[in-house]
């Protein structure tokens, strides 16, 4: 073993070094906090005591809002997508005579991927950006030290409901967005004489197209888009320091809230 | 001090440094029932900081803090949340959720850590509000209210229920003198059902009035809690 010691790195180098450091330990630990967060809402909402009126009062007032806020968005939008993608696809392989093509293609690309992106899309939106408003605002004003002092955790008390109340709000708009983007592509195909038949035929052969895995899929790719809006949203709020403001958190909550849907979208379709 | 079992006790409790601007020396008051403390303190962070050292708020590097008998660091959580909802707190900064109504924010302890039906609640609320001397109880938003109407219906909070221990942070601050005599009169009652209070303040006009019906008179300074008598 030789005594001589190894030479100081150059001082560009540690910096270089310090700075990946940094930056790797700020992503990992909003990973790790969005993955604590998710086991919380998990297993506190296994716990009866955990839903006290107060907690119940802000799952309700949290679902009308996401729920029955962003019903008419859903279904404008559905009516476009259906005008746009599921009557233009019958139409086109009706011309192509490959019309018993369109119901495999309408549930691989409308129903796994297209609604719960979308949805995704509209409740970060509507009530992603609302819960980092209220959230953020809290925090920001230091009113979450307030709810501790009163005995109320914030975390029962912001975060188990909205998240629950985002979840349950993605599958409900997501399957009112499928149904009306499918009868309204049907009734727009029928009037261009792509197709025949009943609306419940059609119907009927989107649902034979499915296989089990899509049953599956479907919902949960929505419930757990729908959770990580929520908790996206709400880490962003209550991670919020004492620079920050709501122009900074709104596009900051917005960003995350948008990887988070494309990345849950994409995971859970290749596991399927 | 009144006698009986301390609803508060600090035991040369000395704060966390770097956790808190509170000096890092150890801190000793006992409260019975019924007792008082009036606190000068001038600093509204300290006010604030000492009233979350009471709660159990504040990490101690020595000394313990004990509130009905329970020492609040070797309590699980669920229970200190359930003994916190057991203080009637003013808080100094302004303490209002903004996206719910006044009425809420003051129902909300309550309605988390009771099951009082909430229209007795509401009920008590509006008699206590029109005690401090608002109309009924307030249902717009705090952003609505003026700063005196929100300092009644802080107070309104904080004696909703039954609590045991009153922390109250410069309750008339912004002068509003004439909510003095009401609020002496709501902790009179609420002393005499076996409360204790603490009113931290930074008022003169508080802190020299004779007739204050404080147990003890102290001020918090560099070197902790100073016990003090008025001059002649």
């Amino acid at each position: 073993m030789s005594g001589a010691s190894a030479p100081p790195a150059p001082a560009w180098s540690s910096a270089m070094l310090a700075a990946i450091g940094r930056l790797v330990r700020r992503r990992a630990e909003f990973l790790l906090m969005l993955a604590a967060l998710s086991w919380g809402v998990l297993s506190e909402a296994a716990r009866p005591a955990s839903w006290r009126r107060t907690v119940r009062a802000e799952f309700r007032r949290t679902l009308v809002q996401a729920a029955g806020g962003g019903l008419t968005t859903t279904v404008v939008t559905a009516v476009l997508t259906g005008l746009a993608m599921v009557a233009e696809t019958l139409y086109w392989l009706g011309v192509a005579g490959q019309g018993q093509l369109a119901a495999p293609i309408l549930v691989t690309l409308l129903v796994r991927e297209i609604t719960p992106l979308l949805i995704g899309l509209i409740l970060l939106g509507r009530s992603g950006t609302v819960v980092v408003e209220e959230v953020g605002g809290l925090r920001l004003g230091g009113q979450m030290r307030v709810l501790a002092a009163l005995g109320i955790d914030p975390f029962l008390l912001l975060v188990l409901p909205r998240a629950l109340a985002l979840a349950v709000a993605s599958f409900t708009l997501g399957v009112v967005f499928a149904l009306t983007a499918l009868v309204v592509g049907f009734v727009a195909g029928s009037l261009l004489g792509a197709v025949a038949g009943s609306v419940w035929s059609f119907l009927d052969q989107v649902l034979a197209a499915m296989r089990a895995a899509d049953f599956a899929l479907f919902p949960a790719k929505l419930v757990v888009i729908g959770l990580l809006v929520a908790l996206t949203a709400c880490l962003t709020g209550m991670r919020a320091g004492a620079g920050d403001d709501m122009a900074r958190l709104l596009p900051r909550g917005f960003v995350r809230g948008l990887v988070a849907i494309m990345t849950a979208s994409l995971v859970l379709s290749l596991a399927a | 001090m009144a006698g009986g079992a301390a609803i508060l006790q600090l035991r040369s409790a000395q704060p966390a440094s770097g956790e808190c601007d509170l000096p890092p020396v150890p801190f000793d008051l006992e409260l019975a029932a019924g007792d008082l403390a009036l606190i000068e303190v001038r600093s509204p962070a300290w006010a604030a900081e000492f009233a979350d050292l009471c709660s159990g708020l504040m990490p101690l590097r020595q000394g313990s803090v004990s509130f009905l008998g329970r020492d609040w660091a070797a309590i699980p959580e669920t229970l200190a949340a359930a003994l916190r909802g057991r203080i009637g707190r003013v808080h100094g900064g302004g303490a209002w959720i903004g996206f719910a109504g006044t009425d809420l924010n003051i129902l909300l302890p309550q309605l988390h850590h009771t099951r009082r039906p909430p229209a007795a609640l509401r009920d008590a609320a509006a008699e206590l509000a029109r005690g401090f001397g608002l109309p009924g109880l307030p249902l717009t938003r705090p952003g609505a209210l003026s700063a005196s109407d929100l300092a009644r219906a802080a107070l309104v909070r904080a004696f909703l229920g039954e609590p045991r221990l009153l922390l109250l942070e410069h309750p008339t601050k912004g002068q509003f003198a004439d909510l003095v005599a009401p609020l002496l009169n709501a902790l009179a009652a609420v002393r005499d059902r076996g409360a204790a209070g603490i009113w931290l303040t930074g008022s003169d006009f508080v802190w020299n009035d004779r007739s204050f019906p404080a147990t003890v008179r102290l001020r918090l300074t560099e070197r902790g809690l100073l016990r003090l008598r008025l001059a002649a």
